[in-house]
């Protein structure tokens, strides 16, 4: 689904991500751990070209990224964002969140773009909130809109960043809930996180980065149980 | 009441109700036109086309730079020898306000469009609208509602300008009151009036603003 050749990206002379990479599978659920400062929140982000890459290749359901003539656009709309901080507009209520893109980019009409978002709302808890500003949602409702909002245009893959660590502890469960369930329903996700539970648990593969690099890569046990790398192992010490 | 309104105060009310019809006409055209030349500009400044911020800048900083009475004669009298023709005074008069409240706006677009957040931009890119979808129907509306208090203050600057017009014999309220006061000697009672009929517009205008401002603080 996802191939990620030699990635490099710098930002002036500060070289951020040093040749990554990557291949991610239809309905694998991937983690990204590592230490802040790794590069694993600008390698997510260089997965729909927010970031903008500096060599290497990054293809997307057979659709090369860095092909200049690419319609970045378009590949977008297939592959949802999670921000941190949500991103929510908050000019729009709950439900005008959800549907903008349909609407704008699907051309779907009102009724139709709103219809199927209300199955999203449901799925993600919210039925209730509709009609609402995101002011007055709490954190965890925020991130389960922007989740929804993101699912609306049916994308492909779905990428997380860090999308647990602006919330209050006891949010952050109702949040990492709707993940597992679209895991199971087999979305394929690329999840940049500092939840190690979630990883543990949902993950299928993780992938440990530091100093822009992947420095290890496997399956959870192998990752958490029985670490190679000795910066794998000296992080998994400081956050477990 | 009789005497009230024989006095040598509410003599001259004629006179100065006409030149406010001016005064408020050359405000509101002169806005109007500042606006769709300040959202433009305003948008030059935010460029990341080195031409188009460099253009936008040198007109923002020339006429910031210098005094609008200048910005007045350079329109009506050196424009009108440079192209050859008879510009109206009115003409003139909008253009100058346009001009002017213009660079003005472009600053406060430029800051508006500016304060909101990186995140939203990223968001709706990253959903799959374009760049121009984006600003407008999530950058532009955010940044229009910040933009409401500091335009609003633009106005009340602009209507108080538009007193500068006298220098080109533009018939608006302070030309109109030196003209009655030139032949009736009042120019204590005149002047009151005009300053009145200036706060009547400009105090409730302070006043709804800042309401609007601490509704939209929360």
């Amino acid at each position: 689904m996802i191939q990620v050749k030699d990635l490099h990206k710098s930002f002036g002379k500060l070289e951020v991500l040093k040749g990554i990479n990557a291949n991610i599978e239809e309905k694998e659920v991937v983690c990204v751990i590592g230490p802040s400062g790794s590069g694993k929140s600008t390698f997510l982000r260089c997965l729909n070209l927010l970031e903008e890459v500096t060599s290497g290749e990054v293809i997307i359901d057979g659709e090369n990224l860095t092909d200049p003539k690419i319609d970045i656009n378009s590949i977008r709309s297939r592959v949802g964002m999670v921000f941190q901080h949500f991103n929510l507009f908050p000019h729009m209520t709950v439900l005008d969140n959800i549907t903008l893109g349909p609407r704008k980019i699907k051309k779907m009409s009102k009724s139709e773009a709103e219809a199927a978002a209300l199955p999203l709302l449901e799925k993600v808890g919210l039925s209730d909130k509709a009609s609402v500003y995101p002011d007055s949602l709490s954190g965890g409702q925020k991130q389960r809109v922007a989740i929804a909002r993101a699912l609306a245009m049916e994308p492909k893959v779905m990428l997380f960043d860090e999308p647990t660590s602006a919330l209050d502890p006891e949010l952050v469960g109702d949040v990492l809930e709707v993940m597992q369930d679209l895991a199971k329903e087999g979305m394929t996700m690329v999840v940049v996180t500092h939840e190690m539970g979630f990883a543990k648990e949902v993950g299928n593969r993780v992938l440990f980065m530091d100093e822009g690099i992947v420095m290890e890569e496997g399956s959870p046990q192998q990752i958490f149980d029985n670490p190679q790398n000795s910066r794998t192992q000296s992080f998994l010490s400081k956050v477990l | 009441m009789e005497a009230l309104l024989n006095s040598d105060y509410m003599k001259p009310m004629p006179y100065l109700l006409e030149g406010l019809l001016y005064t408020l006409l050359i405000t509101f055209v002169g806005l109007f036109f500042g606006f769709v030349i300040g959202a433009i500009m305003g948008f030059g400044r935010l460029s990341k086309n080195k031409l188009i911020y460099g253009l936008s800048s040198i007109y923002v900083e020339i006429i910031r730079g210098t005094p609008l009475l200048a910005q007045i004669l350079f329109i009506y009298f050196g424009l009108s020898q440079l192209l050859d023709i008879n510009m109206h005074k009115l003409v003139a008069a909008i253009l100058a306000i346009a001009l002017n409240a213009g660079a003005y706006i472009a600053e406060i677009v430029r800051g508006a469009v500016h304060s909101v957040d990186k995140g939203q931009m990223e968001a709706g890119r990253s959903i799959g609208l374009t760049k121009t979808q984006t600003m407008r129907y999530i950058i532009w509306p955010q940044a229009f509602k910040r933009m409401i208090p500091p335009l609003g203050n633009q106005f009340v600057i602009s209507l108080k300008d538009t007193s500068l017009f006298s220098a080109i014999a533009v018939g608006e309220m302070v030309y109109q009151a030196k003209t009655y006061y030139a032949t009736t000697f009042t120019p204590f009672e005149t002047l009151s009036m005009v300053c009145l009929l200036y706060l009547v517009i400009t105090i409730p205008t302070s006043l709804y603003l800042r309401r609007i401002e601490r509704r939209l603080d929360v």
